[in-house]
Order: C-alpha cells, then sequence, then structure tokens
C-alpha cells in the first residue's frame, strides 16, 4: 500500500512531463534521456559571491571544497566532455552565420569582471548553506543556478554602462551585474509588485545603501512590453517568463503546465517576443542585448529571437546582428553541458554530474 | 584417488562412533587430506571452550548430505558458527529444508553456497515462509525457488523484505512469478531502487496503470538485474557510469532524508 500511487489523476507535473517527452524527446533526440533523468534529480546551485560582504565568504566556501567557475577554465576541453567539432580556425568560423540572418561576429572575450560565482566541482552533490549576514547585515553570497550568470557575462558590461534588466525579479541576475562594479546606471524593472518588492528586499539584503542611491539606481513595476525609453541604454537584459521546465516538473503549486493555465502558457511566445523587441528598441544603436531563459524549448527561443530580428528590421529599421557566444562556452566547458550545433544562442543542458540549467542565451547588437 | 575415498570414509564415520573429540587422524579418517585436516584441526581449536563440541556431528551431517571434504572444508571456512551447533538441531533444519521442497541437489547446492541457512532456526524459517505465502501471496512452488535462489532471505528483515516486495509489486508493477524469474530477493532494496529510479527518470520504465498498462515498453525485471552495473548500464539504461553514480548518491541522500522526515513526524 505504501507504494500505491496517491497522485491525482493528472497533476501539473505529469502534464509537464508528458509535453516534454514529447517535444523534447523530438528536439534532444539522443540526448534526452540523459537530460530528462537530471532534470527530475536535484538542482545543482553555485553561490554568487557578494563583493560587498566584510566576511572572508570566499575562503569559507573554499574551505568546503567550492571553486569559482570562472577562474576554472581551461583552453582544452577535458577529455570526458564531448568534443565539439573544431574544424574552422577562429577567422573561418565568423562566416558560419545564422540562415536568414546576418553573419554571426566574433567578438573576443575580455573577462575583466569582478564576478565570482563557486560550484562544486562536477559530480559533487554537496549544498550551499544558507549564507549569513555580516556585521553590516549583508550576506555574503547569494544562491543561484549557476548558469544564470552566463547571460550576465555574455552581457559584457563596461565601465560606465547604463544597463536594464527588463524582467529582473527576484533579482540573481541583478545582483551578478552589480557585482561587476561597472555599471553607471541600472534599470530594473518586472510586472509583477509583489516579486518587485522581494527584488527590493535582496537588493537591500546585498547591496550597501550608498549603491542603491537614486543616481545609480531604479526599481520600477512596469509592464515590459509597454516600455517607453528608446535608444537610451548601452545593454539590455531580457530574462523573459517562461515555462520553466525544471519548476514544472516538480511543483504542483503554480505550475504553469495546470490546465488553468493553458491559455498563459500558449501566450508565452508572443509575450517572450514583446518583451525581446521592448529590450531591443531600449538599447541604444550600438549597444548590446541579452535575451535568456531557462526552458529549453525551440518556440520560446530561438523561434523567438528570429522572429524579433525580422519584426525589429521590418517593422521598426532597427537593424540586429547576432553575436557568437561560443568563445564564452569554450571557456566554461569544463563547468557546463552546452547543448551541440544550436543554429542560433547557447544553451546549457542539464546533466546529472553537472545539473545546472537549462538557461538559453543569446546576444544580440543593434548596428542601427 | 578419489574414488578409493568415498568407500573409505563412509566406513569411517560408522567405525567413529566412540570418538568425541576431533583428532587428526579421525580427520583424516574421514577423507580430509592431510593439510585439509590440519586447516581444520586448527580452526576448531581456536574455538574457546567447548565451543567445538558440535563438530563432529556438524560433520557427519554435512557428510550424509553428500558433500565431499573440500565442499565441507569450504563452508565451514565460511560459516565456523556450524561447529557450535547441536546435532538434533542440524538434523531438524535439514529435515525442515527438504519439507519445503528443497530435494537432493538443490538441498548441496544450498548448504553449499549458502551454509548460514543452517544457523537458522527451523521457527525463522517458518516465519519467512509464511511472510512468503500469506503476505506476498508467492505459491509454495515459488516459495521453493526463492529459498532455493535465495536462501539469504530467511535472515533479512522482514520490514526490509516487505518493504521491497512491495516497491517492485506496486511502485514497478511486477507480478510474483517475474520476480521469482528475476531472482529479485537476491538484491538489496537500494540497488533494485536505484537501477528502477535511473530508468524511470530517463524515461525508460513506466508505473503500470490499473490495468496494468504502460505507454512505453518496460523492460523485464530480470533484465533490469541480471549483469553488473556496466551491463545494465550498456545493455538496459544505455548511460555513463558517471551518471549513474551521482544518481545513486543523490538518492541515497533523498531515502535518508525521506527516512528522517518520516521519524520527526512520527515522533510528533
Ligand atoms: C525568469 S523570471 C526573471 C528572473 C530574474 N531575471 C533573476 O535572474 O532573478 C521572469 C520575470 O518576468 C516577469 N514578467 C512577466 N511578465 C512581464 C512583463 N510583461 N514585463 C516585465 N516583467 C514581466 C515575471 O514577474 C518574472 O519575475
Amino acid at each position: 500500500e505504501k507504494w500505491a500511487t496517491t497522485r491525482t489523476k493528472h497533476p501539473a507535473t505529469s502534464l509537464a512531463l508528458q509535453y516534454f517527452d514529447a517535444t523534447y524527446g523530438v528536439q534532444l533526440g539522443q540526448l534526452w534521456p540523459s537530460v530528462r533523468a537530471a532534470l527530475l534529480s536535484e538542482r545543482k546551485y553555485g553561490a554568487l559571491l557578494n563583493n560587498c560582504s566584510n566576511d572572508d565568504v570566499l575562503a569559507n566556501l573554499h574551505a568546503q571544497g567550492s571553486k569559482d567557475f570562472l577562474s576554472d577554465t581551461e583552453g582544452r576541453s577535458p577529455p570526458c566532455l564531448e568534443q565539439e567539432p573544431e574544424v574552422v580556425s577562429e577567422e573561418e568560423s565568423s562566416d558560419v552565420s545564422v540562415s536568414d540572418l546576418d553573419g554571426q561576429q566574433r567578438s573576443p572575450l575580455q573577462l575583466s569582471t569582478n564576478i565570482k560565482c563557486l560550484v562544486f566541482p562536477r559530480g559533487d552533490i554537496t549544498r550551499f548553506k544558507p549564507a549569513r549576514p555580516d556585521i553590516c547585515g549583508l550576506l555574503g553570497y547569494y544562491l543561484m543556478d549557476a548558469a544564470s550568470v552566463l547571460p550576465c557575462l555574455a552581457l559584457d558590461v563596461q565601465e560606465g554602462h547604463s544597463v536594464l534588466d527588463l524582467c529582473a525579479a527576484p533579482g540573481g541576475k541583478t545582483l551578478a551585474l552589480l557585482q561587476t562594479q561597472f555599471i553607471g546606471f541600472l534599470c530594473v524593472n518586472d510586472t509583477s509588485v509583489s516579486r518587485t518588492l522581494r527584488l527590493r528586499k535582496v537588493l537591500q539584503s546585498y547591496v550597501p545603501k550608498p549603491l542603491l542611491s537614486d543616481q545609480k539606481l531604479c526599481i520600477t513595476s512596469f509592464d515590459g512590453t509597454k516600455w517607453e525609453e528608446r535608444n537610451t541604454f548601452n545593454r539590455v537584459i531580457v530574462d523573459v517568463p517562461c515555462t520553466t521546465d525544471r519548476h514544472s516538473l516538480m511543483e504542483d503549486d503554480n505550475n504553469i503546465f495546470s490546465k488553468s493555465r493553458t491559455g498563459e502558457r500558449q501566450k508565452l511566445p508572443q509575450l517572450q517576443l514583446e518583451l525581446l523587441l521592448a529590450g531591443i528598441i531600449a538599447a541604444c544603436p550600438g549597444g548590446e542585448i541579452i535575451y535568456s531563459t531557462c526552458t529549453l524549448s525551440q518556440i520560446q527561443n530561438q523561434s523567438v529571437v528570429e522572429q524579433a530580428v525580422h519584426t525589429a528590421q521590418e517593422v521598426h529599421g532597427i537593424h540586429l546582428q547576432v553575436v557568437d557566444l561560443r568563445p564564452l562556452t569554450r571557456m566554461f566547458r569544463k563547468t557546463f553541458h552546452f547543448a551541440p550545433d544550436l543554429h542560433l544562442g547557447e544553451m546549457v543542458i542539464p546533466h546529472l554530474a553537472a545539473n545546472f540549467g537549462p538557461i538559453y542565451m543569446c546576444k544580440l547588437r543593434r548596428l542601427t | 584417488t578419489l574414488k578409493s575415498t568415498q568407500p573409505n570414509h563412509e566406513l569411517n564415520l560408522l567405525s567413529m562412533q566412540p570418538v568425541t573429540e576431533l583428532s587428526l587422524p579421525s580427520l583424516v579418517d574421514m577423507g580430509f587430506t592431510d593439510s585439509q585436516a590440519e586447516q581444520l584441526y586448527d580452526a576448531t581449536s581456536k574455538l574457546k571452550g567447548g565451543a567445538a563440541k558440535h563438530a563432529l556431528s556438524t560433520l557427519t551431517a554435512l557428510f550424509v548430505l553428500g558433500l565431499n571434504p573440500s565442499n565441507v572444508l569450504k563452508l565451514l571456512e565460511k560459516c565456523p558458527e556450524l561447529y557450535t551447533i547441536k546435532e538434533s538441531q542440524i538434523q531438524q533444519r535439514i529435515a525442515n529444508i527438504r519439507k519445503l521442497g528443497l530435494v537432493e541437489g538443490s538441498l548441496q547446492r544450498v548448504v553449499s553456497h549458502y551454509p548460514q541457512i543452517l544457523t537458522v532456526p527451523v521457527k525463522t524459517v517458518k516465519n519467512v515462509v509464511v511472510f512468503l505465502r500469506e503476505k506476498c501471496l508467492f505459491t509454495a512452488q515459488q516459495v521453493t525457488e526463492i529459498l532455493r535462489d535465495s536462501p539469504a532471505v530467511v535472515l533479512e528483515n522482514m520490514g526490509q523484505l516487505e518493504y521491497k516486495f512491495q516497491y517492485v509489486y506496486f511502485r514497478m508493477g511486477v507480478k510474483q512469478a517475474e520476480m521469482v524469474k528475476s531472482r529479485l530477493l537476491r538484491f538489496t532494496l537500494e540497488e533494485v531502487r536505484c537501477r528502477h529510479c535511473f530508468l524511470e527518470r530517463r524515461g525508460l520504465y513506466q508505473t503500470p496503470d490499473k490495468k496494468g498498462q504502460t505507454v512505453i515498453l518496460n523492460p523485464k525485471l530480470a533484465s533490469i538485474l541480471k549483469g553488473d552495473e556496466d551491463t545494465f548500464l550498456t545493455d538496459v539504461a544505455n548511460a555513463s557510469a558517471e551518471e549513474y553514480d551521482v544518481l545513486k548518491r543523490m538518492m541515497k541522500r533523498e531515502w535518508w532524508e525521506e527516512e528522517q522526515l518520516q521519524g520527526t513526524i512520527e515522533a510528533n
């Protein structure tokens, strides 16, 4: 009797699993069973180090066996990871472009950020303890999916930049961006008032008051699709609401696959497109935009970007270029598993030994 | 020379009656080689006090089963406890096992592979059999097969046994006949659960619905359990050892935490 299935007939988590089996089975093929097992197992976290904390958190985290993945890079990939074919040289590969989009352009990555994110080594399932406040009440680290740091790195914020975080709550990526200490002005927005409140609390627990002043930071609760500023920001991150694959498989509460939310789920790609377009329009010419999600879904990832690039050109006369992120993925393939052969953007896929992601990201540069 | 020792040792068994203490010559008379006899003699003299006083009747009982001297030596090395069991007890236990359907051939094999079975009181064995028949609804024939293939079941914790049965029956949807065929009871609950959960998370195993139906074709329990881990990974799970290794550690922690939680709930 102990093992008799006591679940309700079709809980949202089972609906999500059915849907994923059907779509990702096709999309990921052979990789799906492995990704599936990882998604259904305990995820790994990263500890985003708070540079503003007074405690020697880093030493403490090191002592527990975790390491900063950003400094744990290697030119060559370890033999245990699948090697992506590296037949083309750096220059030649730049014409491996996205079919109907403009050629991807390779930008040399200098990661001179101050971001540190600690993770336990591959295969190690140790958990982080909750962070503790220092004498000023600031917490030493923020626990988040380590792969979520990648879109922030890819955004490549430079000294004095003005940055927009269009869908920011609860604020993990905002915190990562703030760690760079490069930002001149930061706008954080999230349509949900309650989530914006939470975001505010998070910022207060990690960032000293002076850095949260009105001249440096602005927190709003607008509908991002109606963002009005145009041609303003050097950098924009659009981290859209999505099917949050991991969450949808684990929690029946507030699940986007529940019958009552079918309509909302079906409208996600449209909402994502509108948010990305708003982000594109808010960026200044020459500015850069990161689109990111935590789903494996092609419809919510590549298709949205393709559509946005097309619409920006056709409707708004904004010419965009897709920026190649392969230098970034190459750098961190010791820590993450990346999906092979994506025709647009990059994606961290979960793996039991490195159970981060899913995180999809695509970088665009405004040419006009 | 093997042929010549056989009649010799039967003869000696009969003439041995008055001997109550083991001695090197008496062991050689029973058919042990000189060095085997020395080994045995050393082993028994290491046992403290009167612990070895039943050694002789034990040896006799084992020979009567038709085991040869080197078999006997091997199983006594595996289970020195046998030296200390009373003659009447050992006889009863063997008789009981016979009654459960383990006849010549199977009986010898079980005793030589799992001599511990003779250290288990008749009552305990009977309880296990009742449990298997009444709680798990195995047929008498299936119980005999279980005892033959997985004799260690007689010493397993009944709670664990029940847990394992229910897990496989309800969670995996496997019926008794298939359990017997797969020699399920040889495996620990943890092994079974790990392999099953791994397959389930990879999308290769589904709990059948009330009508016993699944969308995918589940692998047979026998093919899941047979073979070492590498075989399981390549033939059934189609996964890397690294992934399975992580999963096993994760599951262990999950189950441990569930138990803790269960404990605190019960304590409240
Ligand atoms: C994936 S979460 C963002 C996570 C966040 N960037 C982080 O790293 O912590 C998506 C967010 O988008 C917000 N959102 C949904 N619709 C929105 C809209 N129309 N405009 C702005 N934000 C929206 C949701 O409230 C949710 O907090």
